[in-house]
C-alpha cells in the first residue's frame, strides 16, 4: 500500500492539451474516484499513473518514488480494464497466476495466493474455465482476482462496470466497495457515472476539460459544489439552474418569477446570477411559485415532475432552458397542463456568479 | 410457393455450377487425361471416361523419374521457406502493426509486387559466387521473396485486430516487451499464423520460375520435374497429367483440411467476439 501524489501533471497529444496541470494527493488506503464526462482526461490520467501513457509534464509519485519514467511492470500496480482484458487462451487460474509466474514466485505460493483470491471473489468453481465460458459479471470478478493476487501498492480501475447490466452494476459496486474495506489497498477508480462515484468513493475528483474542477468527500461535493459544472454533474437528477438576479425580496428569475432566498449575499444586488436548487429540495405548497406541469414520472418510491413557469406552455419540448425538475416523496394527483405551486427550500439554495463560481 | 422454391434452388445451383465449372472442368479433364491411354487422349470426339483405366500413368511417374527425390526436395524447400518466413514474418508483422509502420509495410508490398525474375539474376550470381548452386539452399532463400511478404501482410492485419488492452494488461502484470509478445500476442494470433502458414506453403509449393532457373537435376522441385516431362518430340499427356495431379494433391488436401481455418483467419476481427 502506498500514497499517490500527482503534481501539476500535463499531457498533450501534439498541439492538443488533454490534461492541463492536475494535482491530486491520494492518501494511503484511500478510495479515490476520478469522475467527469467523456473526454475530460480522466482515463488518460489513470493510464499515466499506470505507465501506459507518457507524462508530458509534472510528476507522479507512488509512495515516495517518482515513477514518471518507470515502466508499468515496475510500478507495482494492478489495473482492471473496462473490457476486462482477460487472456483468452488461459484459464481463470492461469489468468490470475500470470503475474506471479512472471515474477517467478514459487509454485506453492502461486497456488496459495490464487486460491485465496478465488475464495474472496467466489471464483473457486470457475478456476479451470476459460474466459469465453464466463458471464460478464464473472469475467469482471476474474479481472479483479488478477489484480488482487499480486497484492499491489495501488489498484487502478478504468470504468470497470460500464459493460455490465444495471442490476449487476449495483451488485458489483457493493462488492468492490466491500473488497476495498477488506484489503484497504489504495484505489484509483475512473468512471463517468456520478452515482458510482457518490456511493463508492472516500474522495471524488471531478474533472472537466483536462482540469480538476473540485475534489472532496462525496457529500461535501453534493452539499457545497464549487462551481456550476460540479453542481450540474453531481446529483441525479441534476440540479436546476435558473438565471436571473438577486432582488430585495428574493431571486428574480428571467421569467419574472421570484424564488425565495435565505440570505442575499452581500453586494449582489442587480448582478446576473444563477440560482441552483436540487430537485429533491423543492416542495409543493399553496404559497409557492406557480408553474405548469409538463411531465410526471412516477417511480414508485418517489415522483419526478418536470415543470415550466406558467405561460410557457408553447415552448418546444426540447427547450429545457426554463424547465425545473422536482423530486417529491409523495404521490401527487396533478396532470400535465395543471398549474401547481412549488417552493424551493431556502436553506438549500446555491448561488453562482456570472463566471460560474459559487457565491 | 413450393414450385417457386424449387425453381429458385435450381437456378441457384445452375449459377453456382456455371461459376465453378472452369476450375472444375480443368480438374476433371486433368483427372480424365491421367487415367487414359495415349490413344484415347487423341480421340475425336473426346472421351471423358475411358473404358480401360491407365493406372500405368501413375506408376510410370514414380518409375521413370526420380519423383520421390523431387517430392523430398519440394518438401524441404517449401518447409524451409515457410518456417523461415514464419520466424521472420510473425515478429515483423507484430512490430509493424504495433508501431503503425505503414511505410515499412508498403516496402514489403513492393518487394512482393516486383517480378521474381528481377531478383533472379543478381541472386543467381550471388549463389554461384557463394558456391551454393547445386544445393537446395538457394531455392529456400529465394522462396522467401514470396513467403515472407505473405506472412507479414497476413500477420499485420491479424495483429491489428487483437485488442491492445490485453498487452497493456500483461505489461502491468509485469511482462517485458518480449514476454508480452511471447505469452500474450503470439498465442492469440494462432489462427492468423495458421492461415499465413497455409498460404505460404501453397505459394511456395507451386512456385515454378525460381526452380527452373536455380535447380539442377538433383535439386528439382515438383513443378520443375513436371515441366521436364515435356519433351520435344511428343507430349505424353497421360503421364504429364498424372504427375501434375500428384504435385497438386498435397496442397489440395491441405486446403480442404484447413478451409475453415483459412476463412476464419481471413475474416477475423470482422465481428467482435465475446
Amino acid at each position: 500500500m502506498a500514497s499517490v501524489t500527482i503534481r501539476d501533471v500535463r499531457k498533450s497529444f501534439g498541439a492538443v492539451d488533454i490534461i492541463k496541470g492536475v494535482s491530486i494527493d491520494i492518501q494511503d488506503g484511500e478510495f479515490v474516484i476520478l469522475v467527469g464526462p467523456s473526454g475530460c482526461g480522466k482515463s488518460t490520467l489513470l493510464r499515466m499513473i499506470a505507465g501506459l501513457e507518457d507524462i508530458s509534464g509534472g510528476e507522479i509519485r507512488i509512495g515516495s518514488r517518482v515513477v514518471n519514467n518507470v515502466p508499468p511492470k515496475d510500478r507495482d500496480i494492478a489495473m482492471v480494464f473496462q473490457n476486462y482484458a482477460l487472456y483468452p487462451h488461459m484459464t481463470v487460474a492461469q489468468n490470475m497466476a500470470f503475474s506471479l509466474k512472471l515474477k517467478r514466485s514459487p509454485q506453492g505460493e502461486i497456488d496459495e495466493r490464487v486460491a485465496r483470491a478465488a475464495e474472496i471473489l467466489g471464483l473457486k468453481p470457475l478456476l479451470e474455465r476459460f474466459p469465453r465460458q464466463l458471464s460478464g459479471g464473472q469475467r469482471q470478478r476474474v479481472a479483479m482476482g488478477r489484480a488482487i493476487v499480486r497484492d499491489p501498492q495501488v489498484f487502478l480501475f478504468d470504468e470497470p462496470l460500464s459493460n455490465l447490466d444495471a442490476k449487476l452494476r449495483v451488485a458489483m459496486r457493493a462488492e468492490i466497495k466491500a473488497l476495498h474495506q477488506r484489503l484497504k489497498t489504495t484505489t484509483i477508480y475512473v468512471t463517468h457515472d456520478q452515482i458510482e462515484a457518490m456511493t463508492m468513493a472516500d474522495k471524488i475528483v471531478v474533472m472537466h476539460d483536462g482540469i480538476v474542477e473540485q475534489m472532496g468527500a462525496p457529500l461535501e461535493l453534493y452539499d457545497r459544489p464549487a462551481n456550476l459544472f460540479v453542481a450540474g454533474f453531481i446529483g441525479s437528477p441534476a440540479m436546476n439552474f435558473i438565471k436571473g438576479n438577486v432582488g430585495s425580496n428574493g431571486f428574480k428569475a428571467e421569467s419574472g418569477q421570484t424564488f425565495p432566498l435565505a440570505a442575499a449575499p452581500a453586494a449582489s444586488d442587480g448582478r446576473p446570477m444563477v440560482y441552483g436548487i436540487r430537485p429533491e429540495h423543492i416542495r409543493l405548497t399553496d404559497e409557492g411559485v406557480p408553474v405548469e406541469v409538463v411531465v410526471i414520472e412516477p417511480t414508485g418510491s418517489e415522483t419526478q415532475i418536470i415543470v415550466r413557469p406558467a405561460g410557457e406552455r408553447d415552448k418546444p419540448v426540447a427547450d429545457h432552458s426554463s424547465a425545473i425538475t422536482c423530486v417529491l416523496k409523495d404521490r401527487i394527483a396533478a396532470r400535465p397542463g395543471d398549474v401547481i405551486r412549488i417552493a424551493p427550500d431556502p436553506k438549500s439554495i446555491h448561488l453562482f456568479d456570472e463566471s460560474g463560481r459559487r457565491v | 410457393m413450393n414450385l417457386r422454391k424449387i425453381v429458385h434452388g435450381t437456378w441457384m445451383a445452375f449459377c453456382v455450377f456455371l461459376l465453378v465449372s472452369p476450375a472444375l472442368f480443368f480438374f476433371i479433364w486433368m483427372l480424365s487425361l491421367s487415367l487414359k491411354y495415349e490413344i484415347d487422349n487423341g480421340a475425336y470426339p473426346p472421351i471423358l471416361i475411358p473404358e480401360r483405366i491407365a493406372w500405368k500413368n501413375y506408376a510410370g511417374v514414380f518409375e521413370s523419374n526420380n519423383f520421390l527425390l523431387y517430392f523430398k526436395n519440394s518438401i524441404i524447400v517449401t518447409g524451409g521457406a515457410t518456417l523461415l518466413a514464419l520466424m521472420v514474418g510473425v515478429p515483423a508483422g507484430y512490430g509493424i502493426a504495433r508501431m503503425r509502420a505503414t511505410k515499412s509495410a508498403m516496402v514489403i508490398m513492393i518487394a512482393r509486387m516486383t517480378p521474381g525474375l528481377s531478383f533472379l539474376i543478381p541472386l543467381f550470381l550471388l549463389f554461384q559466387w557463394l558456391g551454393l548452386l547445386g544445393t537446395l539452399v538457394p531455392q529456400i532463400l529465394i522462396h522467401l521473396v514470396v513467403t515472407v511478404p505473405i506472412v507479414i501482410w497476413i500477420m499485420i492485419s491479424y495483429f491489428e485486430t487483437t485488442p491492445l488492452e490485453l498487452e497493456e494488461a500483461a505489461m502491468i502484470d509485469g511482462a517485458t516487451r518480449w514476454q508480452v509478445f511471447r505469452n500474450v500476442a503470439l498465442p492469440i494470433a494462432k489462427p492468423g499464423i495458421v492461415v499465413a502458414f497455409i498460404l505460404s506453403v501453397i505459394f511456395s509449393w507451386n512456385n515454378f520460375v525460381f526452380g527452373i532457373v536455380l535447380a539442377s537435376r538433383e535439386t528439382r522441385t515438383l513443378p520443375v520435374a513436371v515441366y521436364n516431362m515435356l519433351s520435344f518430340e511428343q507430349v505424353s499427356w497421360g503421364p504429364l497429367a498424372a504427375a501434375a495431379l500428384i504435385v497438386t494433391l498435397p496442397v489440395l488436401i491441405l486446403t480442404i483440411v484447413a478451409q475453415r481455418q483459412i476463412i476464419a483467419g481471413l475474416t477475423a476481427g470482422a465481428v467482435k467476439g465475446g
